[in-house]
């Protein structure tokens, strides 16, 4: 926006002299020039009085009524009162909803990964065991079994298979393996005999059984 | 800085020295000292008596605690202003609540008990600041009715003379246009400054 005065730069300079004439704080050859200028310029002359009148006007007291003694016991009051721990208070508040939500998603995340843990520990335990680890505790119900030297690889896993058995151990220093029921059952007694029978096993018992 | 305004500030800080001390009498005279001016000032953010009185007491809360800090950078009077400035708009803010930008929404007009002088010159006034934003009456507030320079308007309200410039400007330009027809002058008048 520009100033478009009559006397262009003369206006322009009166215009921002008259705050700090109003106040007094302009310099005096300040103001003894903007005196001159209002007396020849009727614009700045009537932009001058309706400064005076705004000035006026703004120091009246203020229009709100606000009881001064009343506001001064409510202070004194408050200086009285027991002092508030406002500052933890207010650093707790104005931070408290972002600290507690941290500290949530890092107990979140603390639980998760335990729990995942856990389950990645117990869901890949080896299904396999080495050489170097101790033999395995054959279950109840488990058989032993000792197959010819000659008999084909085929040949057992379709005895087994058919029997419903797998193996669990072996062969030890003899040749000897331990069977189990794939499922839960003990072997029946059946299988037991099909072992016997056939003449390629050449011993077939129960690791149970007493001598 | 004329006479009287020195005066006052040597008062004021001989009282801010007797509140670092912990002289409640002290912060009394200062309190009675600046009320009418502070809820003046803060009239022109909020038409709330009641929320003009907290905000004053918050601001002579702070100026009873820091007392001590205060290390003479500008008169004492434009500490506090600044003070009551920035309690001002975080009670505004914490309540979810704007400056007033309708300064015609005002709750009474004057004192029953204005002369009609007064009276007519605060209509006149408040015809003429409903057409400003918040802070443009608060630096026609400041330079006008508190007598500060630009440099103090800019420490009171934290912001770059250039800025507190512009804004006097502007608010100005607006006064001009509204007043001078208010006041009864013709608008061929006011075409001279336009």
């Amino acid at each position: 926006m520009t100033i478009q005065m009559n006397s262009g730069k003369a206006c322009a300079r009166a215009w921002e002299i008259m705050p700090w004439a109003l106040q007094a704080t302009a310099p005096p050859e300040q103001r003894e020039w903007l005196m001159h200028h209002l007396a020849q310029c009727e614009a700045c002359s009537a932009e001058f009085a309706q400064q005076s009148r705004l000035r006026c006007a703004l120091s009246l007291p203020a229009d709100i009524p606000v009881d001064k003694d009343r506001g001064l016991k409510h202070l004194l009051e408050r200086l009285d009162a027991p002092e508030p721990d406002t500052a933890p208070v207010r650093l707790w508040s104005s931070g408290s909803r972002l600290t507690r939500a941290l500290a949530a998603a890092v107990l979140l995340q603390a639980i998760g990964i335990g729990a995942l843990g856990v389950r990645l520990w117990s869901d890949q335990a080896p299904h396999y065991r080495t050489l170097s680890q101790p033999a395995l505790v054959e279950p109840a119900g488990a058989l032993r079994v000792v197959p010819a030297a000659g008999m084909k690889l085929a040949d057992w896993n379709k005895l087994l298979h058919d029997l419903g058995l797998r193996v669990v151990d072996g062969p030890n220093d003899v040749g000897a393996y331990a069977v189990v029921p794939v499922g839960p059952a003990s072997p029946s007694a059946s299988a037991l005999r099909r072992l016997r029978a056939d003449h390629d096993i050449h011993l077939a018992e129960s690791i149970d059984s007493k001598p | 800085m004329n006479e009287s305004t020195s005066d006052v500030d040597s008062r004021d800080r001989v009282l801010l020295q007797r509140m670092a001390a912990g002289d409640r009498a002290a912060l009394e005279a200062l309190y009675r000292a600046y009320h009418g001016g502070l809820s003046r000032f803060l009239s022109r953010l909020t038409r709330r008596a009641d929320l003009i009185e907290e905000i004053v007491n918050d601001c002579f809360w702070i100026t009873w605690r820091k007392a001590g800090s205060f290390h003479g950078d500008s008169r004492v009077s434009t500490w506090i202003m600044g003070i009551a400035y920035r309690c001002g708009l975080k009670a505004l803010r914490q309540r979810g609540d704007e400056p007033v930008d309708d300064y015609a929404l005002r709750e009474g007009r004057g004192p029953s008990h204005d002369p009609d002088e007064d009276r007519e010159l605060r209509d006149w006034l408040g015809k003429g600041l409903e057409h400003l934003s918040a802070d443009q009456r608060i630096v026609v507030e400041l330079v006008y009715g508190v007598g500060n320079s630009l440099d103090e308007v800019a420490a009171i309200m934290q912001a770059p003379v250039g800025t507190v410039k512009a804004r006097l400007f502007h608010a100005r330009i607006k006064l001009r246009n509204v007043l001078p027809t208010l006041a009864g002058d013709s608008p061929a008048q006011q075409e001279n400054l336009s």
